[in-house]
């Protein structure tokens, strides 16, 4: 008598196959896309999913394991996020419950909120190459941002002295910088003498949330700057644990690399 | 006889500030205080584009980046003049600090060129948040007086500290909205009714840095007592036992009867 098994009769090397095909032929197709977002926090990931929305191929780096950036946590790491009004509207979007913590602040749980936020990047058909570390941008004539040279992020833990892996390059139509305070990609052009950033101020909550989705834009020919990557840009206030101008400025950086894509 | 000198003329205007502002209300009151005659010239930006696109890039280059820092924005992005384009269009608050004189350059360039004189004295009521840069760091200010003298509806709730009891309280985690409405009588907010009232004084004050060069008084209860925290803001402006203390007055009179006999 034979048992029953549960799961399918597979060996090692169809897993490994599997797995090294899916990846490979899709890394193949994303070489060059029409938008590479550098940073898969909720402003990558709402930038993201609108472009994915209309049709565009778009990669988002993620130099993590894990999408979402600080979106799973608040302040203080309690993991209940905040949005004010009208950033409860994506929420809507998204499927995400909340509820108002006083007139105009609503509160949602970071996971579910991360997870749904994830969810509705990929639905909409955004890719994703996580462990990957942003390491330069591909200019062109005229200083075009026209790529990015990535690297798998385990590189950054080797000894400079006793290695030596190089990166590779991805062709895109326009870049989003999505890297946090940290603006990695604006940060190259500065390092070429190209730009000059600003840093960013004290905390205001008040003010920074309508300054940084104001200042969502294209910074430099081929690159947009959202997230929080624009007050370090523009030197605006830091914004505290609210998200609704992460989501917003990431619709707005949508809307600017749809501009450039149609230009 | 004696002979009356040179007729004082007092202009306000505003820029940026809501429509509930009664600029009515504070002309009317200037001018039963000081016999001056007060005009109301409404918003201070011409609306000419060429104007605007110049002041837009004049207010992008007076925003302070770093507050521990006496730097300005020399060089602003197109980002940071589009931003200031649409303030000026919309009227809007903008939550970024500008450095004072700066501003205070600014509005002077576009005041009508014949009244560049102690005739006449321009008082702009501004949203812009400013500051000036004074042992070591930008100080958040409620007005600085001149020509023109500028004051600042946000920084009559941002620049004077607020009670030290609510800093604690805020640093412990209470809630903003909260501890705003706790203390709603020892500190003023956005949308405050009293804040007509309070303007009245810093009118006052720009008026006797117009006649006197001296806009203070060290007296409490006067309205031109130099406030450093909102309680005695208050009650400078609100709850002294006199509006003026007894020498200020006999300023108001003496301008009073001084301009009635020009009349």
């Amino acid at each position: 008598m034979t048992q029953e098994r549960i799961f399918a009769k597979v060996g090692e090397k169809d897993v490994t196959r599997a797995i090294v095909s899916e990846f490979l032929t899709q890394f193949n197709e994303y070489v060059e896309s029409d938008c590479l977002i550098i940073g898969g926090g909720p402003s990558g990931l709402i930038a993201g999913r609108e472009l994915a929305m209309h049709g565009r191929r778009v990669l988002i780096v993620e130099r993590n394991n894990y999408l979402g950036g600080g979106f799973w946590i608040g302040g203080y790491l309690m993991n209940k996020v905040t949005f004010r009004h009208p950033a409860e509207e994506v929420l809507d979007e998204l499927g995400v419950p909340y509820k108002e913590s006083i007139p105009g602040l609503f509160v949602a749980d970071g996971p579910h909120a991360t997870s749904k936020l994830i969810a509705a990047a990929c639905d909409a058909g955004v890719k994703f190459a996580q462990m990957t570390v942003f390491d330069d941008l591909v200019l062109r004539e005229e200083n075009q941002v026209c790529g990015a040279v990535i690297n798998w992020t385990p590189i950054q833990a080797l000894p400079r002295e006793i290695t030596c892996v190089d990166p590779v390059a991805m062709e895109t139509r326009v870049v989003i910088d999505c890297t946090g305070h940290d603006a990695c990609c604006v940060k190259k052009l500065e390092e070429r003498g190209l730009f000059k950033t600003k840093g960013f101020g004290a905390m205001w909550v008040e003010a920074s949330e309508d300054l940084v989705v104001e200042h969502t834009g294209l910074v430099h020919a081929g690159l947009i700057v959202a997230g929080m990557a624009v007050a370090t840009t523009y030197g605006l206030p830091r914004m505290g644990p609210t998200f609704g101008a992460m989501l917003l400025s990431g619709k707005r950086a949508a809307e600017a690399a749809e501009k450039q894509l149609q230009g | 006889m004696k002979k009356a000198g040179m007729k004082k003329y007092s202009h306000l205007y505003y820029e940026g500030t809501d429509s509930t502002l009664n600029i009515c209300e504070l002309a009317s009151y200037m001018r039963g205080k000081t016999g001056m005659d007060v005009d109301m010239r409404g918003n201070v930006i011409p609306q000419d584009k060429d104007t605007q696109d110049f002041l837009a890039q004049e207010f992008a280059m007076a925003r302070v980046i770093n507050p521990q820092k006496e730097e300005l924005n020399t060089a602003p992005l197109s980002a940071e003049i589009g931003y200031e384009s649409r303030l000026l269009l919309h009227q809007k608050h903008s939550g970024l600090l500008y450095d004072g004189f700066c501003l205070q350059k600014i509005f002077r360039s576009i005041l009508p060129g014949g009244e560049h004189n102690l005739a006449h004295a321009h008082i702009i009521i501004t949203s812009r948040l400013f500051g000036t840069f004074e042992d070591n760091r930008y100080h958040a200010r409620v007005a600085v007086f001149g020509a023109p003298s500028i004051i600042s509806l946000t920084g009559l709730i941002e620049a004077p500290a607020k009670p030290r009891e609510f800093y604690l309280r805020k640093q412990f985690g209470q809630d903003i909205p909260g501890l705003l409405k706790e203390f709603k009588d020892r500190l003023l907010d956005y949308n405050d009714s009293r804040i007509i009232e309070v303007l009245k004084g810093y009118l006052m004050q720009s008026f006797f840095y117009h006649v006197s060069g001296n806009p203070f008084c060290d007296d409490p209860h006067c309205r031109l007592y130099n406030a450093h925290w909102q309680e005695e803001v208050i009650f400078a402006q609100i709850g002294g036992e006199y509006e003026f203390c007894q020498r200020h007055e006999q300023g108001n009179l003496h301008h009073r009867d001084t301009e009635a006999r020009r009349e």
